[in-house]
């Protein structure tokens, strides 16, 4: 089997668009969370978000291509022109049956659709475009069309663990030979009246409305629910003896995957499905616990994930569990639904490269049911014990849709 | 139909083709062809159908989206359309 390593990177998250920047602001402990501002909040009990403000899709697109796209889509797009750019891919090697692309999405084009239902119901004008624009599979598609990438197209949706779906099935295509190079991960942008209304009704979400920054505080006792956020995380997979004869810069290698299902209720999560998850990325990389130095968390901040979460990484490492740091970035991100679990993913490996681990912002009170080590007192080196810098990034979605993705420093 | 009423019509044909496509309207004249001199695709074409339905509270059967493709071609339709339709009133 073949060797998958990470050459390219772009993302687009309310902490920026530059990868340095944005690594540099999560490592400072920053947040991008901010309120609303552009529709009605007075119904909504929260009214706060991650938006990527700074996002400007006249630098990516003209106006009439603008218009054709869903924002889910321009965000993705612009982040893969990033990405293939930061892996400094040529027009052949895009332009190939050898170049896939396989994205995650909850939403898809969600705010395409509540413009079509909108002037359904006689808000505005009704399009012919509605149909390309709000399709799940529009980002994944225009990808390929814009970059004549000719190999498998995909996208899956599996809620929150969408992005580390497709990172994984992405990873095992290469590995198994069926294409040479991939386009990957995932987007989300879901921050419109009616899906903030929906999500209100579920009181999952944080309603510290006032305090943006603090609002999500995952694994501390006062946590009171994630931040809805939209985004996208785009990373370039590729054979190791390609991004070698290319001479490409290797930012990680992506060496084990699985997901499981809960199989045991609609949005409750079960420990033993996510435990299982691990165990099984542990085995696809043929590596044993105690090679894990990271876990980078699902750790929504819900009271039930934060708790199911830390359970189960006891179950998997048992009493080493608390000597391995795990760190959740939503508090600085918010929940990027579709995208959180490829953003993650590219924190993750960022923290093998540069050996630092991202902290967990906003911890205020211990809870008894979270008593791991959750990186709280600001960005920090990854263990110094021998062996490669190895981490796992989890990614734990409704419907009861797990996947883990294993991280490894690059040696030859 | 007289020609002010042509001319008014062309106008807001011409406010359709602008919003849909976001070309400049000085680029605009009865001959100017959607697709081989405004670069619309035949999703484009179906949405400035659309909105001249819509404006005009007009229908256009499917087999005439070909001959809508033109400036000029469109203006002539929508005329034809409401000539034909005041004839069955007053009729």
């Amino acid at each position: 089997m073949r060797r998958v390593v990470v050459t390219g990177i772009g993302m687009i998250t309310p902490l920026g668009m530059e990868c340095e920047s944005v690594w540099s602001a999560l490592c400072a402990g920053k947040s991008g969370i901010s309120k609303i501002e552009k529709f009605d909040v007075s119904e909504l009990k929260s009214t706060i978000a991650g938006i990527c403000h700074d996002f400007q899709a006249l630098e990516f697109f003209d106006e009439r291509e603008k218009l054709r796209l869903d924002r889910a889509s321009q965000l993705a797009l612009a982040a893969a022109t990033v990405a293939t750019r930061d892996a400094k891919l040529d027009d052949r090697e895009l332009d190939s049956y050898d170049t896939g692309v396989i994205l995650g999405t909850g939403y898809g084009g969600i705010e395409s659709t509540e413009e079509g239902y909108g002037s359904y119901y006689g808000h505005g004008r009704r399009s012919a475009i509605t149909v390309p624009k709000a399709m799940s599979n529009a980002a994944a598609s225009n990808i390929s069309i814009r970059f004549k990438s000719r190999g498998p197209n995909m996208t899956i949706s599996t809620a929150c663990s969408s992005g580390a779906n497709a990172i994984g099935q992405a990873y095992h295509m290469i590995r198994f030979g069926i294409v040479e190079r991939m386009i990957t991960g995932g987007v989300d942008a879901p921050i419109t009246p009616v899906v903030m209304d929906h999500w209100q009704f579920l009181r999952v979400l944080s309603t510290k409305n006032e305090l943006p920054l603090q609002a999500c505080k995952p694994f501390s006792a006062n946590r009171d629910g994630f931040v809805l956020a939209e985004g996208t995380g785009i990373v370039i997979l590729e054979a190791l003896d390609r991004a070698l004869e290319r001479g490409a810069h290797i930012y990680g290698e992506i060496v084990g995957y699985a997901s499981t299902a809960d199989a045991s209720h609609i949005t409750l999560p079960d420990s033993e499905g996510e435990s299982e998850a691990m165990r099984g990325a542990l085995k696809d990389a043929r590596l044993v616990p105690a090679d894990i130095q990271y876990i980078n968390a699902h750790g929504t901040a819900t009271k039930f994930n934060d708790s199911s979460e830390t359970k189960a990484i006891k179950q998997v490492f048992g009493e080493r569990a608390y000597d391995i740091p795990v760190s959740s970035i939503k508090a600085a991100l918010g929940h990027s639904m579709g995208a959180s679990g490829a953003v993650e993913f590219i924190a993750t490996i960022l923290a093998i490269e540069r050996n630092l681990m991202p902290p967990t912002i906003n911890y205020e009170e211990p809870d008894p049911e979270c008593d791991l080590d959750y990186v709280t007192g600001g960005a920090r080196p990854l263990s110094t014990r021998e062996g490669l810098r190895t981490a796992l990034s989890n990614s734990f979605g409704f419907g009861g849709n797990n996947a883990v993705l294993v991280a490894r420093q690059y040696a030859e | 139909m007289n020609e002010e009423a042509v001319a008014a019509i062309e106008s807001k044909v011409k406010d359709i083709v602008v919003d849909v496509l976001r070309v400049n309207r000085s680029e605009l004249n009865p001959s100017t062809h959607l697709m081989k001199d405004l670069g619309a695709d035949s999703l484009d074409a179906l949405d400035v159908a659309l909105a001249v339905e819509k404006t005009f509270n007009i229908k256009i059967p499917d087999e005439s989206l070909s001959s809508f493709l033109t400036i000029g071609d469109i203006v002539r339709g929508i005329s034809q359309y409401e000539s034909l339709s005041r004839a069955i009133i007053s009729g």
